[in-house]
């Protein structure tokens, strides 16, 4: 056979499985989103109703915007402390050595945890009658034992925050160690030949060169962060009342308790725009790359 | 000279130290969990350390009626056929975009690679009105196909990593040689990419065995999968911590010893190639 065929016969069934699973859906939740789509009623779905539950989310439902305000604070904060805290550990395990490399390995085990068992463990932990941060934090801070972290709309946003966190500061330590391995070290030895401090060196030196590894880093925990679902439906369910409800949340309450189909595809729909715009730009990194 | 050497060994001191305190925080909660899975029910609600170990926890949540090695069973046939599905057909996608220049190429890979990103809620509603009308609901069919959805674009860019790294001396020699494209593919670049593929093969394992909304959403009784079954032990009476910790166990330590055979590849696997 002939390469110029071949190599779209090779392609086809990737092609056809990635159209049938991913392309397929998106367009026919499009298509829902624009449909009055109560599951309930046997004529389902109902008329074309063209972007009116996309308004209807906009002017109407004040619970929608909660989880748009959920989302980005979680999104924001995650994304900042992840960071931050993942530089400071890739930082110090970059050198390697038997004990950072060992240390390193380690740090795989978190992330091969599913994010619903990280819930199930984290909620756990912040019982307040027999968890352990809860304990511990109770001898810390005096009157902390007392907070019943869960039942508390501000704490429990702060919890699922640390749970979220905690979850995915191995894998972005990981990534940024690769990053600071691929800095060239004769750079940073000659800032330090000349006498520069090593915050000197780290922020004219280092830092300079980590930049797009670092941008790849939260553009990636930006597109998780917005998507999280499994971590707050076994830590929280969203609650107390509606105080960590993701956007994800939202759209599987709407879509499968209320049996909403209709308004929760447009709700899906419009996370899918940030999505395009973030995926957008990791895209122009990963070909910059090859 | 002597003051300088006294100043770094104190530095890295006070690094081991950060160290040691920062990998215990990411360990506790992992730990907690895991001796709470042989914690007897009333030892779960003190903080001990020390307490008479048991194995009743894990022959509980096997027993009826949460029948964990159902759960088990589902998660490991998933998982292993959705692999076996998906590492074939993205080799061979991933061998084409690698060697060959093909129309439209850029575009199908930044699909490829966009898929990854859409919110698994956005597939789920389209599938479960599908699966309904076609009788896949709490099928594991059902879950196989919504599992390809998530792992092929994983397994393409993962391993037209490894292809990529594969210099073409070999195979073009060989095709001068008179033998075919497909006898190359089969003699050549399979056995050079094979530990490649079962990387990705692990990889894609994983995501697939710890799936979750999916799973919660397509399946009710009989196609439940074990990060599911976790919420089974969320009782009237409260969480029965012990037997959710058993169950932890089961779902947690398969995965970190496959993560920890494939650790180097990790960090490419996540961020396809955008860092190596």
């Amino acid at each position: 056979m002939r390469d110029r065929t071949l190599k779209y016969l090779l392609v086809a069934p990737a092609v056809f499985v990635v159209g049938a699973t991913a392309v397929w859906p998106l367009a026919e939740s499009l298509r829902l989103s624009m449909h009055a789509g109560r599951l309930s009623r046997p004529d389902f779905p109902q008329g074309f109703v063209g972007a009116e539950q996309y308004a209807w989310a906009f002017l109407e439902q004040p619970a929608f915007w909660n989880s748009v305000g959920v989302t980005a604070a979680f999104t924001f904060v995650t994304v900042a402390l992840t960071t931050l805290l993942a530089l400071c550990f890739a930082l110090l395990l970059a050198r390697g050595g038997r004990f950072r490399s060992g240390v390193q390995s380690l740090l795989i085990l978190p992330f091969a945890m599913s994010p619903a068992l990280i819930g199930v463990s984290f909620r756990f932990m912040f019982n307040p009658e027999f968890g352990l941060f809860d304990a511990f934090l109770g001898r810390l801070i005096p009157g902390a034992a007392d907070i019943n972290w869960l039942a508390d709309p501000t704490m429990a946003f702060w919890v699922v925050v640390i749970a979220d966190v905690w979850g995915w500061i191995p894998f972005l330590t990981l990534v940024l160690i690769g990053g600071l391995a691929s800095i060239p070290r004769e750079t940073q030895e000659a800032a330090e030949i000349d006498g520069a401090p090593a915050w000197k060196v780290f922020r004219d030196v280092t830092l300079p060169q980590l930049l797009p590894v670092l941008a790849v880093v939260i553009i990636l925990k930006a597109i998780f962060s917005l998507k999280t679902f499994d971590l707050v439906f076994m830590l929280t369910n969203g609650g107390p009342g509606d105080a960590t409800q993701t956007l994800s949340h939202y759209v599987y309450f709407n879509g499968f308790k209320y049996a909403e189909f209709g308004y929760a595809s447009a709700v899906a729909w419009l996370m899918v725009i940030p999505m395009m715009v973030l995926t957008y730009f990791y895209a122009r990194f990963v070909f910059d790359r090859a | 000279m002597i003051g300088g050497r006294a100043r770094r060994r104190l530095l890295e001191a006070g690094q081991v130290v950060a160290i040691l305190a920062f990998i215990a925080i990411m360990l506790v909660p992992i730990l907690w969990i895991a001796l709470a899975a042989f914690k007897r029910h009333v030892d779960v609600y003190q903080l001990k350390l020390v307490f008479t170990p048991t194995f009743e926890n894990f022959a509980r949540v096997f027993a009826e009626p949460y029948d964990l090695g159902t759960k088990l069973f589902n998660s490991t046939i998933v998982a292993t056929v959705t692999v076996l599905i998906a590492i074939p057909i993205a080799t061979a996608a991933a061998y084409a975009f690698s060697r060959f220049r093909l129309r439209g190429q850029t575009l199908l890979l930044v699909v490829i690679l966009a898929t990854q990103f859409v919110p698994a809620v956005v597939i789920v509603l389209p599938f479960f009105l599908m699966f309904r009308d076609l009788g896949l609901l709490d099928t594991l069919t059902g879950l196989v196909i919504v599992n390809l959805a998530i792992v092929m674009p994983f397994a393409v860019w993962m391993i037209k990593g490894f292809i990529d790294g594969i210099p073409v001396d070999t195979e073009e020699a060989a095709l001068v040689d008179g033998s075919s494209r497909l006898q190359v593919i089969r003699n050549i670049v399979l056995p050079m990419a094979a530990p490649g593929l079962v990387t990705a093969g692990i990889f894609c394992f994983i995501i697939a065995w710890n799936e979750f909304l999916f799973a919660l959403i397509l399946t009710s009784r009989e196609a439940v999968t074990l990060p599911i079954g976790l919420a089974l032990f969320k009782a009237e009476e409260g969480d029965l911590w012990n037997l959710m910790a058993a169950a932890g166990i089961i779902i947690m330590v398969p995965m970190f010893v496959l993560a920890l055979l494939i650790r180097r590849h990790f960090v490419q696997g996540m961020t396809m190639g955008a860092v190596r």
